[in-house]
């Protein structure tokens, strides 16, 4: 890669290391701080379903040996570690015994479409319409509708979710109002009913997201173009009376856009926990709802594997996108001068 | 792909497609979709109560992951034994009879002799010495396995359809307590033929496109991958039927189905679109009844609610002073308004309770007596008279201060009440008792503590005041609920109880619960025990019963009739309880098709 040090290669690489190991370490100690015995927990809950326990100690003493809580601390951490590096996270606390990573397999693929196609939507018409309400040459009665666009980010994302469903889906019946696609028709595969059952049902829960996350989008770019514009660039380019689109799209919105791809990576973590109640009320299959459920079930198997997942998935893509910064913006360099 | 343009371009097309792929592709293991459909009006739609189902693959009921209220222990699972909560009495189902001995130690279970498993094999005594001995006594981390380890020594085979459990010791209750759909559901036997050679803990029973063996009516079609729809067909060949121990349940198809939070539940079924809610508030099914009138509910007015089996009481940590002191207990039921409570908590969808039992036509039955007895009259439980309350604590020395609040030696006299995060009844319940004691000049205040560490805390006597159900378990006899408060359960605060975790210590009382737990069923020296029992407990006033718990169940008329309800009290209206086999096979289409 042009413009590109090994060193920094290498530089970045640890870096990564060192905060997944550090995010590894955290999500590791915090549950065992965290008040309240899981184990005694899920023998709890079977009393609740009716069963009558009456050696609870010793169900207590079975399980923990059986997921490992039983031994050192050290240990457990050791095991942890060396479950973190195979992506191997064990049986789920309340959900044995299901494995982990099973359960996230099963969940991040609908995680993964939905919110890349709401997040990419998002991304492009947030930074879009930010990037004409901060160009000067904006015709006055478009800057002047854009702002209604950007009304609906003070609205949470479920709220809205509940509008829409309400008129989309009970009112006008234009779409379904639960689910990831048609289950009592189909069966997930490549094919098109497949696919386009599975467009049809990401709509309205990726119209939630995308209108009412937009106006952040909108609000940073529009600063950014305001600085943009007055730098020296753009005054030669206009000088050199280049045609107005090209002067917007190539030298103002692209140095405008690159503190947004920063922004855009480090939101991913951001928006699988965002994503839990546009995932509930939509009964939308997702690793946000089991998050939620690890969370308030105190599966903490399970909430270990998903925070480390979404660790690992964030500083993977903050590192990707600092290795193709030279790429996207030429300025930059990490070669030795 | 030079230009830095280019490569973003694919880097985004190529997660598109990852996606896509992914989710086009992803690896779940789900049933084929039906592959026949089924009219609407053949089709019943139920609500799954527990909501998502986390692992929808899972179909072995042991371990304790395992989920059942989705139709799986409501269709596929049957019970030996169904409890009908009207009569007391327990009828059979995959059991024709389970008698003890005179010494209630030794019981013995007859099978029906036409049960069948639905891949045709016969349900037979080696399937229940196979789960009990095998399964529940060998492997101590399988749900079942707490109590048959408490109970069961040994477990044989007589002939093809008889089994005898040699117990530890006497227990009436046996057949009750674990295997009568007591509350929700109870310990079930497993074919053989499929479980023999399996890791029982590890076993999920379920291969892709194939219905898990069991001997109930419905069979497994389909379910979705993210566990929010499940579908079962009938099964025309279920052995109940075809010997004329039931009739063949009229929906061909089942569905249960999870549609996220109440507001979408409540739409869909104000759509036609589902046949039963699990418990909403009233407001809903005021909205409910307004879009759909063929909606109905256990009662045609107000509660309009069916009983709960738990009935709701205020809870004190009696280790801990005052509390530790009866009358100040008594002091505290004095400011209890329960009217007020039922109004403000319920919206008026139950009543108000004044023993800590659910009011079942037993427990009336027993309720009646203690009234009989003056007991009522001896112990005004149902009082609300603050004057009374600031009697006793001023007779106790405690001192109204000018912030309004009794404070004794320097101490305020005050109280956390605390309830479990999750549930918003007592929560409601809990505000309201937080005014009463405030009218009356005690600080209470309310905190909610996450459900593992409330759980906890009660278990380790961490606690000062609680709204809970925790003195559940009688719903036909009086003696699960009372031996809740047996001493013999008391561990120091700091260890774990396994019951009585009120830490209320009364040899007496306990004698007497002793005396009934061994007395056989409808023994008619159980109601004399009961009333000396209740004088230790209104005097003592461990627990305070506050109200009935309610479970506002609509049903929609459109499609199916002949649902429970106070004028045709069959069955409870639990569509999430395994003792939903008494409805399935009773409702009927409300058109012919």
């Amino acid at each position: 890669m042009s413009g590109m040090t090994r060193g920094y290669v290498v530089r970045r690489f640890l870096m990564w290391v060192l905060t997944v190991w550090l995010g590894a370490t955290l999500i590791f100690a915090i549950p065992r701080l965290a008040p309240g015995d899981p184990i005694a927990a899920m023998v709890l809950r079977m009393s609740a379903q009716g069963q009558i326990i009456e050696n609870s100690a010793e169900l207590i003493q079975a399980w923990r040996e059986r997921f490992g809580l039983d031994g050192p601390w050290y240990v457990q951490y050791v095991n942890w570690l060396r479950n973190c590096m195979t992506l191997d996270f064990g049986y789920s606390l309340t959900q044995f015994p299901a494995r982990v990573w099973e359960m996230i397999w099963r969940a991040l693929p609908w995680t993964i479409a939905l919110l890349t196609f709401a997040v990419i939507i998002t991304f492009i018409l947030g930074n879009l319409i930010g990037a004409l309400l901060g160009w000067r040459k904006t015709p006055p009665l478009l800057r002047s509708l854009l702002p209604l666009t950007l009304t609906f980010s003070s609205i949470p994302p479920f709220i809205f979710g509940l509008l829409l469903l309400f008129i989309f889906a009970y009112t006008l019946d234009l779409f379904p109002n639960q689910g990831a696609y048609d289950s009592r028709n189909l069966q997930p595969g490549l094919t098109v009913e497949f696919l386009a059952s599975a467009l049809h049902h990401a709509i309205l829960p990726a119209m939630a997201i995308v209108l009412t996350s937009m106006g952040g989008w909108a609000l940073g770019m529009r600063g950014m173009m305001i600085t943009t514009d007055g730098e020296d660039y753009m005054i030669l380019a206009q000088a050199k009376g280049l045609r107005t689109p090209r002067l917007f799209l190539r030298y103002a919105v692209r140095n405008a856009l690159l503190p947004q791809l920063t922004a855009l990576a480090l939101s991913l973590g951001l928006i699988v926990g965002g994503s839990v109640l546009i995932e509930t009320y939509f009964v939308y299959p997702g690793v946000g709802y089991l998050l939620y459920y690890s969370i308030t079930n105190g599966d903490y198997t399970l909430m270990q594997g998903i925070v480390f997942i979404l660790i690992l998935t964030t500083a993977t893509a903050v590192l990707i996108i600092d290795l193709l910064y030279p790429l996207i913006d030429p300025r930059i360099t990490f070669q030795k001068r | 792909m030079n230009s830095p343009k280019k490569r973003l371009h694919a880097l985004g097309s190529a997660i598109v497609g990852f996606s896509l792929l992914l989710a086009a592709t992803a690896n779940v293991a789900q049933a084929a979709p039906p592959q026949q459909s089924v009219p609407r009006e053949q089709t019943l739609i139920l609500d799954i109560d527990g909501g998502k189902v986390i692992t929808p693959d899972l179909w072995n009921p042991l371990v304790p992951g395992s989920r059942r209220d989705h139709g799986f222990h409501q269709s596929m699972i049957e019970p030996l034994f169904i409890l009908n909560y009207m009569t007391g009495k327990i009828n059979p189902w995959l059991g024709e009879s389970f008698t003890p001995n005179a010494k209630q130690d030794v019981w013995t279970l007859k099978l029906n002799k036409n049960a069948k498993w639905n891949d045709g094999k016969p349900v037979t005594a080696d399937d229940v010495v196979f789960t009990i001995g095998e399964l529940c006594l060998k492997v101590k981390e399988l749900n079942c396995h707490g109590a048959m380890n408490e109970w069961v020594k040994g477990v044989k085979k007589i002939d093809a359809q008889t089994v005898e459990f040699t117990l530890k010791n006497p227990n009436p209750r046996f057949q009750l307590d674990y295997f009568s759909v007591k509350i929700w559901g109870g310990i079930n036997i497993m074919p053989k033929h499929i479980w023999e050679g399996k890791d029982p803990l590890t076993f999920k029973n379920y291969e892709k496109g194939k219905s898990p063996v069991f001997s109930g009516p419905y069979k497994l079609v389909s379910f979705n991958p993210d566990g929010t729809e499940f579908i079962y067909d009938r099964d025309d060949n279920w052995w109940a039927a075809k010997s004329g121990f039931k009739p063949l349940p009229a929906p061909k198809r089942l569905i249960w189905t999870w549609a996220g939070p109440p507001e979408n539940r409540v739409a869909l079924m104000a759509d036609k679109k589902l046949d039963s809610l699990m418990d909403i508030t009233k407001g809903a099914f005021d909205t409910l009844k307004a879009k759909n009138p063929n909606v109905i509910a256990w009662y045609k007015d107000l509660p309009y609610a069916v009983l709960d089996p738990c009935s709701r009481t205020f809870e004190l940590n009696t280790t801990l002073e005052p509390w530790n002191d009866p009358e100040i207990r008594w002091a505290l039921n004095y400011a209890i308004d329960r009217d007020q409570i039922v109004q403000i908590a319920y919206e008026g969808t139950t009543s108000k309770s004044r023993i800590p039992y659910p009011m079942y036509p037993p427990i009336q039955r027993l309720d009646k007596l203690l009234e009989s007895k003056g007991m009522f009259e001896k112990y005004p439980i149902w009082e609300h008279n603050p004057k009374k309350t600031m009697e006793i604590l001023e007779k106790k020395g405690w001192k109204k201060g000018s912030d309004g609040y009794y404070a004794k030696g320097g101490k305020q006299l005050s109280m956390v009440i605390t309830t479990h995060e999750a549930f918003i009844e007592k929560q409601r319940i809990a505000d309201v008792l937080v005014e009463q004691f405030q009218a009356v000049g005690i600080n209470a205040s309310h905190k909610k503590e996450a459900g593992q560490l409330w759980g906890d805390n009660f278990a380790f006597g961490k606690f000062e005041a609680r709204m809970g159900w925790q003195m559940c378990g009688s719903v036909s006899e009086p003696w699960a609920t009372l031996n809740t408060l047996n001493a013999k359960w008391i561990v120091p605060v700091g260890e774990r109880a396994n019951g009585n975790q009120w830490r209320w210590k009364n040899e007496q009382f306990s004698k007497i619960v002793d005396q009934i737990g061994v007395l056989p069923l409808g023994d008619k020296r159980i109601d004399d025990l009961f009333v000396q029992a209740m004088d230790i407990y209104f005097k003592e006033l461990p627990v305070i019963p506050i109200t009935q718990a309610k479970k506002l169940i609509p049903f929609d008329t459109t499609y199916w009739t002949n649902w429970p309800s106070d004028d045709n009290k069959y069955a409870p209206s639990w569509t999430w309880w395994q003792s939903f086999y008494d409805i399935l096979v009773a409702i009927k289409p409300a058109k012919k098709s």
